[in-house]
């Protein structure tokens, strides 16, 4: 081989060897999948508390009726980043990071399949939260349109400044990176995994990943197209979206729900991935129906590209239209329940260790299936138009992002921090962050289900002083700030834990999955010697080789 | 309804008596869905409250399973035997795969013939209301009788009327919790659907799509009477007042057809006949000026003339800096004109 | 290494989407302008449809290039990436022709939805042409260096694929703008 680099590597190019602890320059520079994952960890982490903080404001401006703590205008602000930063800044690019850090350690893999394009969709997901985040120090503000960005109200001339723009730009770029993170990942699981490790014994973590990567490389261009078109508009006077010049405001909703429901998959999917593997871990038994676990996130995956329509049935788009999309939303149900069955047949017969990780899972089960059941309810057209745009959706979904994702990312956190850092997290003051977790969270949100089929509209900065709606108001935002608590507990964990914490050893909740197989943290080589695959529980097959899981498995 | 308290949103003025009845919590109190007033609200409450009952169900046998999971299969202390290793049962996954299809299916049904209860189709028929969104008011027009009016809906109690929604600027959302369904007013896509309010009351609703600064200030307050009182103020809306020419009200004519007042409103009977604010012809009819934000109180009235912006920043009528003597004699006039 | 290739095939389906998306408007304005400027009234697909052969033409060529290498042929694969670029870069003028008689009419981005969606959907496709330009040009360079021994080439291969699928998404864009218009 030439000296000069090749425009493709026609080989395999020895990575740059990098030290971990080389200063800001290794990590910037990084294309180490550990390190990558690593620094998309603490981006998310800063963005949640950012995200966290524009929450509680919002909820102190809506402790009691008329109170004029916030502008209308930053309200509006504040509710649109509250939304885009949760959304596009930590949940998403934590279970990406999460994923960059886990998948080649899982399947027994040196690094991703692409480690230099890994750098880059993190950097462009870093670089995007930084214009969007910009637009608060711009004269016009940050962005006031929603997550949503609903023409015609995001373009001119019901927007004359600038928020819009940087919103779209800011997203454009992230999801550019993780579009590139999508075809990253499901390259590295086709291609990167150890002999033995068949798709039919990669961890179920793995698979949803699979299933997300796939979501997120065909389902991105759709609103990366939307936002090109946007801009266009906002930039060059194009009208693709202004109905006064001929273009369509409904136009934008479709391109925008057909990227935004399957996006709420994306931010589901690998969360059900750690909850799949920390119950067996924590139960002490497999996965009940591996396959039907796997199979139902394949349909899950399938099936929310044709459900966009659910979040459009007050548009008017008839009732044939609106009738197809009800059933194809109901039908996500199934594949879901599925889910849920099998892990708690898994949980159950088993010897479950309630330690923090599994606290959050099996809270998780609980508040998901709150979230999930709300949803089936509301994929009934004439229940979505009494509780669409009401407080009851903001009880919903959050019930299935809170409840479903951010719990599971708590219990991913508990889990692998071990692995991560090599040092435990506090078990008492995870328990704290649980239940403080667990009060603030269903105090804030239970009772605005009530609130919004009472008849109180989303997205208000006020609100009139309706019978109980101050009271029942008060209450949610006492649970935010209880909430609010339990974040600075558990960012005090993490604070403590990574200087004084205990030793984690290898394999601190004797695991069965490959990342557990080499040292906390791992070396930057990952293994010296991947273990052989014979099963998908590869370590539990070497602690029992006496009735390992597959024992007709032949030796690759 | 006894629930139309109101207050500024600047803290004074606070309207709210919570009158003895409303400490109780009752269905009427507690509004919206529980308080369903129309056979079409009723269809869609039914619905909800079915399929909230099924799910409160379903929820309820997971948590007493996981309930029972974790007092019954809790690690002992001491106790690092493994347990049986279960890898899953096929004829369990196609059991509970199987019931949720049917529970869907029977969902999917109940959806359907909902749907069909609250939207039947209208045929050829005119609308008998016309309703445009703006940011962020209401205009009410009546295209039968001809009547136009803003906020304030009035209607003839039990009877079905079709609604043309349209929007001229942004997408608003049409959603009155008591009386139906929630509908959008897309601009550039009109839609339709049934209006009814089973009795006489007042039924008070909001903009429900995000539509810019003042969204949260974007209420509706439908009034259902008796035929015969309809009727009757549907004439009084018609009556084209004489505009005063003495006193302080005819001062307030004057700074109304001299001021930029004229640009955006429309008085029936002067040369003010524009469309972009409410029709002010009949405003001291109405009952809250703002969409919602005050009361209408000739008192009221004058904050609002003084300052429109203190009680509704964003809003498109403009602080016009008018003197104290100006504003007594504008609200004087707008009083004036439906006193005859 | 089959990695590169595959993932220049899901990047390429990732890709498609992003153009159904700009074709799918297009066509969802098509029937709806009433006045001003339309494919029918402002497009020649004569002239449009004598570059287009240029860019299916390079099509050709690039595969013309990818079975030179394997056969070992450096001086022809040399020629044949040469003629692909000389090709493209013809389309690509006939598309700057287009696109200033266009905008010397005053049809613009901003004139209406016809000319909205008509210069998204040919310019993206534009951008994506002239990419393809300067990878091949890299190429190229990398070939005149002789850094391709063949027979196998990933860069080759990838850049080759990339360069088909830029050539079918302008069989289906001319399809959908000038011959549903005109035919």
């Amino acid at each position: 081989m030439s000296s000069r680099i090749p425009l493709v590597p026609e080989n395999t190019v020895p990575l740059p060897s990098l030290k971990a602890n080389n200063g800001l320059l290794s990590w910037v520079s990084s294309v180490d999948h550990k390190q990558i994952g690593i620094m998309y960890l603490i981006i998310t982490l800063i963005y949640f508390l950012l995200g966290g903080v524009e929450a509680l404001l919002i909820r102190v401006q809506l402790a009691h009726p008329g109170n004029d703590f916030l502008t209308p205008e930053l309200y509006n602000q504040l509710f649109t980043m509250h939304g885009t930063t949760m959304i596009f800044f930590v949940v998403m690019p934590f279970l990406i990071g999460v994923g960059v850090y886990l998948l080649p350690l899982m399947i027994g893999a040196r690094d991703m399949a692409f480690p230099r394009l890994n750098a880059l969709s993190f950097w462009l997901f870093f670089f995007g939260g930084i214009l969007l985040y910009y637009s608060f120090f711009t004269q016009s503000g940050a962005p006031d349109v929603g997550w949503f960005a609903y023409a015609p109200l995001s373009e001119k001339p019901f927007s004359l400044n600038k928020g819009p723009t940087y919103w779209a730009l800011g997203l454009l770029a992230s999801g550019i990176g993780s579009v590139a993170s999508g075809l990253n990942n499901v390259v590295t699981i086709l291609t990167m995994r150890t002999p033995g490790m068949t798709m039919r014994r990669i961890p179920l973590f793995v698979w949803m990943m699979l299933v997300t990567s796939l979501l997120l490389v065909f389902v991105i261009p759709i609103i990366t197209a939307a936002f090109a078109m946007m801009l266009l508009d906002s930039i060059l006077g194009a009208t693709f979206f202004t109905p006064a010049h001929g273009g369509s405001a409904i136009l934008w909703q479709h391109f925008f729900w057909g990227f935004g429901h399957p996006e709420v998959y994306i931010l589901i999917l690998p969360a059900f991935g750690i909850i799949s593997e920390v119950i067996p871990v924590f139960s002490r038994k497999p996965i009940y129906g591996y396959e039907f676990v796997a199979a139902s996130t394949v349909a899950i995956g399938l099936l929310s590209l044709g459900v966009w329509a659910h979040h459009m049935f007050a548009v008017g788009l008839g009732n044939v239209t609106n009738a197809f999309f009800s059933l194809a939303s109901m039908l996500i149900a199934i594949p879901t329940g599925v889910k849920v069955l099998n892990w708690v047949a898994t949980m159950w017969g088993g010897r479950i260790n309630f330690a923090t990780p599994m606290l959050f899972g099996t809270a998780f089960i609980i508040e998901f299936v709150i979230g999930g059941l709300t949803g089936v309810a509301i994929a009934s057209v004439p229940i979505d138009w009494v509780v669409t745009d009401s407080y009851f959706i903001v009880a919903h979904f959050h019930y299935a992002i809170f409840g479903g994702s951010v719990f599971a990312i708590f219990a991913g956190v508990y889990y692998w921090f071990p692995k991560f850092t090599g040092r435990m997290l506090s078990e008492t003051l995870g328990k704290w962050h649980f239940w403080l977790t667990v009060i603030g969270f269903n105090m804030t949100f239970f009772i605005q289900h009530f609130l919004g089929v009472m008849g109180m509209p989303r997205r208000t900065y006020t609100y009139y002083d309706m019978p109980y709606w101050g009271p029942m108001n008060l209450i949610s935002t006492i649970g935010a700030m209880i909430l609010g608590l339990s974040v600075i507990v558990f960012v005090w964990n993490i604070l403590v834990s990574l200087r004084h914490g205990k030793p984690a050893g290898d394999n601190p909740w004797n695991a069965w999955t490959l990342e557990w197989a080499t040292t906390s943290p791992p070396a930057v080589e990952n293994f010296e010697l991947v273990p052989p695959v014979r099963g998908r529980r590869p370590l539990w097959d070497l602690a029992h080789p006496d009735m390992p899981d597959e024992p007709d498995a032949k030796i690759v | 309804m006894k629930h139309a308290s109101h207050y500024n949103d600047l803290g004074f003025e606070l309207t709210i008596d919570l009158n003895p009845s409303l400490r109780q919590i009752t269905m009427e109190n507690l509004g919206g869905l529980f308080n369903p007033s129309s056979p079409e609200m009723e269809a869609m409450a039914g619905l909800t409250y079915y399929t909230i009952a099924i799910t409160v169900v379903i929820l309820g046998i997971i948590v007493i399973a996981v309930a029972y999971i974790i007092i019954r299969y809790r690690k002992k202390p001491g106790d690092d035997s493994e347990p049986y290793q279960d890898f899953g049962n096929i004829k369990l996954e196609i059991v509970w795969t199987a019931i949720p299809i049917a529970m869907v299916a029977v969902l999917f049904l109940l959806t359907c013939s909902t749907m069909k209860t609250v939207d039947p189709p209208a045929g050829d028929r005119e609308p008998d209301l016309v309703i445009i969104g703006h940011q962020w008011w209401w205009e009410i027009r009546y295209p039968s009788s001809g009547v136009s009016t803003s906020n304030e809906i009035h209607i003839p109690a039990g009877e079905k009327m079709l609604v043309r929604l349209e929007s001229i600027d942004v997408i608003h959302d049409f959603w009155v919790p008591e009386l139906g369904r929630k509908i959008d007013l897309v601009p550039g896509h009109p839609n339709y659907i049934w209006l009814v309010a089973g009795k006489p009351g007042v039924y008070l609703g909001a903009c429900a799509e995000f539509c810019g600064e003042q969204h949260a200030n974007m209420r509706i307050r439908v009034v259902a009477e008796p035929e015969d009182e309809f009727n009757k103020w549907q004439d009084e809306q018609l009556a084209i007042p004489r505009t005063p020419t003495e006193g302080i009200a005819g001062e307030g004519a004057k700074l109304f057809q001299t001021m930029a007042c004229m640009n955006c409103h429309t008085i029936r009977g002067t040369a003010a006949a524009a469309r972009v604010g409410p029709d002010l012809t009949h405003l001291a009819d109405r009952a809250t000026i703002g969409a919602g934000v005050l009361t209408n109180t000739p008192e009221n009235l004058a904050k609002w003339l003084a300052n429109p912006q203190r009680y509704k920043q964003g809003a498109f009528m403009p602080n016009m800096k008018l003197s104290d003597s100006e504003v007594k004699s504008i609200v004087a006039y707008l009083e004036a004109l439906d006193e005859q | 290494m089959a990695n590169n290739k595959m993932l220049v095939g899901f990047f390429i389906a990732s890709e498609s989407i992003f153009f159904l998306m700009l074709i799918l408007a297009y066509v969802n304005f098509h029937g709806s302008v009433t006045s001003g400027p339309t494919a029918v009234n402002s497009l020649n697909p004569v002239v449009t449809g004598i570059f287009s052969l240029f860019l299916f033409a390079s099509s050709f060529t690039i595969w013309l290039a990818g079975k030179s290498l394997r056969e070992k042929n450096h001086f022809m694969l040399k020629v044949w990436i040469l003629a692909t670029i000389a090709l493209g870069a013809v389309f690509i003028f006939g598309q700057g022709l287009e696109w200033s008689g266009l905008i010397d009419k005053n049809i613009t981005i901003s004139r209406n939805v016809f000319g909205t969606t008509f210069f998204t959907l040919t310019g993206f496709h534009g951008f994506h042409v002239c990419v393809g330009l300067i990878m091949l040009s890299l190429l190229l360079g990398l070939a005149l260096a002789g850094d391709f021994k063949g027979p196998k080439s990933d860069a080759v291969e990838c850049i080759s694929l990339y360069w088909h699928f830029v050539d079918g998404v302008w069989v289906v864009v001319f399809s959908v703008i000038y011959l549903w218009a005109f035919l």
